[in-house]
């Protein structure tokens, strides 16, 4: 039997129904606090990505990050493991803690 | 009630041997000798990095104490690198509620005696703590913003040189500026790249510096006509369109309106270019060029000395240098040179009646629009 497809965990607004990344706050449109979660399929696209040589502090140099676009155009910034994907770049997503990792997804 | 800047003091941008509170005075000097040390009764101040005990945390007792404004009431202000001109702002509001009559506002920062990695970090704290917690710094949120600016409008990112070969070609017309040698695009490219796209001098630099100004009620060359203030959300996952700045252009709006002006009534501007792109990004959302136009109006000309529309005639933040919460100030105090013919080697073609300086907190999170000219709206 095969493992059910990976999921993240969004956030809808139950008054704007607008979707959004998780936050600590309220929904980021309307900033109604009556918020559900909901399962979104772990792939998405990267819109942006940057490799950075001189890391924050504790990072290891390059750092790479990329603006991911997930199912219903909610955003997440994730750290890439691998090499830095290029825009357009089908990416799976997985929460690791409190940040995000992105790899690139195996071609067809 | 009208206000208006009656002078300026800047001190030199750059690697400075004294303090911080060293540099306020200096810069707090040179304004008040500027209006033959007329009584001031309002002392507005503001830094953002923290130096311990020989730092800012009690920058008005010191700076009132070095001035001899004892008597002088006090506001301490703190917004990221928009500390200046919200300390502008604060004053010019408390004047014109009609209980102060003068006001001297002072901005200051120290950052060449820190480290890279301790300014990074201090200055990523005005990021959404859940960005920097996958190692996210300004030059990386920068840099995405600059791919996405650059993959909409279909740019090269050589386009990006541009901008700084601008700066630094402004900045040598600046005595107060940190950059006293123009580059060529090729030596930007030469330059290490910080975060893909963006290179080294793409980036404005550590800088100390200080800048004062004294306001008073009345009106001027330098009156203020508009004000404007405006937020975008922290967390850039929140924004829907990354290639402009809601910030700037709720903040432009208002200060367009309360001033009764058009964009193109304005002679001058000096925008926050804490990394190339943003230039661009900045002439776009306040109205000088259409979205995605703006790098043709530098290829055009239109934005030197001469040109339709003279931007960061000192070199801007990228030129100028960016001691962060003294750079929101020294944009304004640029406008107030300028509109205030004092300006001398880095004044622009034609006399300017109206300006406009615009400054940035954080990463153009919450944003700030003033407009000075010759009369009052």
């Amino acid at each position: 039997m095969s493992a059910p497809p990976p999921v993240v965990e969004l956030s809808r607004c139950e008054a704007c129904r607008s979707p959004f990344l998780p936050t600590d706050g309220p929904c980021p449109r309307c900033g109604s606090s009556d918020v559900r979660p909901f399962s979104s399929p772990a792939l998405g696209a990267v819109i942006a990505s940057t490799e950075l040589t001189t890391p924050a502090e504790g990072w290891p140099a390059p750092h790479r990050l990329a603006l991911v676009e997930m199912p219903e155009s909610v955003r997440l910034l994730a750290i890439v493991d691998g090499p830095l994907p290029v825009v357009g770049t089908i990416v799976s997503v997985r929460r690791d803690g409190a940040v995000y990792r992105a790899r690139t997804e195996p071609g067809p | 009630m009208s206000v208006h800047v009656a002078s300026v003091g800047m001190g030199r941008f750059g690697k400075r041997t004294e303090g911080q509170v060293d540099l306020a005075a200096e810069a707090a000097g040179l304004a008040l000798e500027g209006v033959g040390r007329r009584p001031i009764d309002l002392l507005v101040a503001g830094s953002m990095l923290s130096h311990g005990p020989y730092g800012p945390e009690a920058l008005l007792s010191r700076l009132a104490g070095r001035l001899g404004l004892e008597s002088a009431s006090g506001l301490r202000v703190d917004s990221a690198s928009g500390t200046g001109a919200m300390a502008f702002h604060a004053a010019v509001i408390a004047l014109e509620s009609g209980r102060f009559e003068r006001a001297l506002v002072v901005a200051t920062e120290k950052m060449t005696d820190r480290t890279t990695a301790e300014n990074t970090r201090d200055l990523a704290a005005s990021l959404h703590p859940s960005e920097v917690a996958a190692g996210a710094t300004m030059p990386a949120l920068a840099a995405i913003i600059a791919q996405r600016y650059l993959l909409r409008f279909d740019l090269s990112p050589t386009v990006l040189d541009v901008a700084t070969v601008h700066a630094r070609e402004m900045a040598v017309r600046n005595p107060c500026a940190q950059f006293q040698k123009p580059v060529t695009p090729e030596e930007v490219e030469r330059s290490r790249l910080v975060a893909l796209p963006l290179r080294l001098l793409h980036c404005s630099a550590m800088s100390d510096g200080a800048c004062a100004v004294v306001i008073e009620r009345g009106t001027g060359p330098a009156t203020v006509m508009g004000l404007g203030q405006g937020f975008e959300a922290l967390r850039i996952v929140d924004r829907p369109d990354l290639t402009t700045f809601a910030a700037t252009r709720i903040s432009a709006t208002r200060a367009y309106e309360n001033a009764k002006v058009t964009p193109k009534q304005v002679d001058v501007a000096e925008v926050h270019d804490a990394f190339s792109p943003f230039l661009f990004i900045h002439l776009e959302d306040l109205g000088f060029c259409d979205a995605g136009r703006a790098p043709d109006a530098f290829e055009r000309g239109e934005v030197r000395p001469d040109g339709r529309i003279p931007v960061n005639p000192s070199g801007g933040v990228i030129g100028r240098g960016h001691p962060v919460a003294a750079s929101g100030l020294a944009e304004i105090a640029e406008i107030a040179l300028q509109l205030r013919g004092e300006a001398d080697l880095h004044a622009i073609a034609r006399a300017p009646k109206v300006g406009l300086a615009q400054a940035v907190s954080g990463l153009a999170s919450h944003n700030l629009v003033t407009i000075l000219g010759h009369e009052a709206p």
